[in-house]
């Protein structure tokens, strides 16, 4: 089986691509989660000049092509004397982008909250933060958790965009333009590669079902 | 029976809890409060009445600061409330507020409900907090609902949870804004119950509500609102008798023979 020689023959390079993706997702992931909390915090305080803050940095990042950001990450920053490898200017530029979606997502969640949860926090002795914190962000991301997978998976599979831009980023999508290069088994290599996109994207989404399950807050 | 002329220093040394001195407030162009004067004694239970959209819940609600008055003052335990800055939030803590709608907390179970202030605010550990809860949730009647979630419980089951997490923070004042209008017929007098247990434990309480028979039973005096302004007040079954003015009387009419 062609097919199968070809994982076998090339599977270090697979496992190794492989590998470099999930490092990738996760700490894009992670990146885009705390910045995105972040962000969605700012933008439902209650002061204008950090409301500000918020919006301006959604409307940029989310009106801005990845692949621009990118560019501007790794190959921008160089040139401007800054060198931060391509490992931070990928899962930095992937993550500050899908933040931008994470943002507006939590913060449309944040407006479900009823206002009555936010007086009964207050009317407890909490501050506005402790109220974000504690009553109205728990809650409010409890009830995002469909559309934050959907985002997860938008981004995994962004990430392959860092692959394609990035020399030194030797994620699934570069191994395999590196393996189809010496081999030109090309339907075969870009088989396997989605092969590895696919196990990433249905794990997200069966953490996500999971969590939902878990976390989902009956009314 | 008004506060006329009742200053900080007077309210202190009256042992007044809280006084409203002259408060206005106003939405927009259209004034809720006009010039509000009350004051309310250590261990009094009042029930504020008054018809629909009458400002009952808005003077509530500015008494723990949710909404900032226009003119006036109110103190709270001999502080001025619009000089407390960022202690606004310290003095909240030490007001108890339960809303028509329970507002408990969907995400966290009952014991967390009622534990989330103490360990946060009040930096109580873990289990002494816990072990608050659980006396409170006794005191309410619902011990074995410590680890079900709100969704779980029934309306009066958890307007009494309510209760108990503004007790849990040992609360000098307790508000309460018609806390048994939401609930079916069966579910009210449980809740009634332990307002009444509360108030005859000595805690000060200001209830907002249309149960006249809780209001004769348990307060010391009824305050009637109508039209953002204190119309009368005294001794409930003296309200009921003989009110002054026609509209309290109206009011006891529509109340008595609904
Ligand atoms: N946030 C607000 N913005 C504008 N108007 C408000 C606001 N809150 C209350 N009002 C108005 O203030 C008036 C008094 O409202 P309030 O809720 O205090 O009345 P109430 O006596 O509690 O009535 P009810 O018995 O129906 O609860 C009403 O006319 C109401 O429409
Ligand atoms: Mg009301």
């Amino acid at each position: 089986m062609q097919l199968w020689q070809v994982l076998i023959d090339n599977f270090p390079r697979f496992r190794d691509g492989f590998l470099v993706t999930c490092q990738l997702v996760g700490v894009s992931f992670v990146i885009a989660l705390g910045v995105g909390l972040v962000i969605a915090g700012l933008r439902v305080q209650p002061l204008r000049s950090l409301k500000w803050v918020g919006a301006v940095y959604v409307e940029f990042f989310r009106n801005i092509p990845l692949l621009v950001l990118l560019f501007i990450s790794f190959a921008g920053l160089r040139r401007a004397g800054i060198n931060i490898g391509a490992f931070a200017a990928g899962t930095g530029a992937l993550g500050l982008y899908t933040a931008a979606y994470v943002a507006e997502t939590v913060r449309s969640g944040v407006f479900a909250v009823g206002r009555g949860q936010v007086e009964a926090s207050l009317s407890i002795g909490f501050t506005y933060p402790q109220t974000l914190r504690r009553v109205v962000l728990p809650q409010a991301v409890r009830t995002v958790i469909p559309p934050l997978g959907n985002i997860t998976i938008a981004m995994i599979k962004n990430s392959a965009i860092i692959g394609a831009v990035l020399a030194i980023a030797q994620d699934i999508l570069k191994e395999a333009r590196l393996i189809n290069a010496r081999t030109f088994q090309t339907n075969e290599v870009f088989f396997w590669a989605a092969i590895g996109y696919l196990i990433l994207t249905v794990t997200a989404t069966v953490a996500v079902r999971y969590l939902e399950r878990r976390l989902v807050i009956r009314r | 029976m008004g506060a006329e002329g009742t200053g900080p220093n007077v309210a202190a040394s009256n042992g007044h809890l809280v006084v409203l001195d002259k408060v206005t407030k106003s939405f927009g162009a259209t004034t809720v409060l006009t010039e509000i004067d009350l004051a309310v004694s250590k261990g009094e239970a009042i029930v504020v009445a008054g018809p629909s959209g009458s400002g009952k819940s808005t003077m509530l609600r500015c008494i723990n600061a949710l909404e900032t008055i226009d003119s006036g003052e109110i103190f709270f335990d001999g502080k001025a409330i619009s000089a407390a800055g960022k202690g606004i939030y310290r003095l909240r803590a030490e007001i108890g507020m339960v809303f028509q709608q329970f507002n408990l907390f969907p995400h966290k179970s009952v014991l967390q409900n009622i534990t989330l202030g103490p360990t946060e605010i009040r930096e109580l550990s873990r289990k002494d907090a816990e072990d608050r809860a659980r006396k409170l949730l006794e005191r309410v009647g619902i011990p074995e609902k410590a680890d079900a979630y709100p969704v779980d419980l029934s309306g009066g089951q958890q307007q009494r949870v309510a209760i108990a997490r503004a007790l849990a923070m040992e609360p000098k004042l307790m508000l309460f804004d018609e806390p048994t209008s939401a609930l079916d017929p069966e579910m009210i007098r449980e809740v009634l119950d332990v307002m009444r247990d509360l108030a005859r434990s000595g805690m000060t309480m200001i209830v907002v509500t249309h149960e006249m028979g809780f209001a004769r039973e348990v307060c010391d005096r009824l305050v009637f609102i109508d039209e953002g302004a204190i119309v009368e007040q005294g001794p409930p079954e003296e309200f009921f008798k003989s009110a002054q003015s026609e509209r309290a009387r109206d009011f006891v009419d529509k109340i008595i023979h609904h």
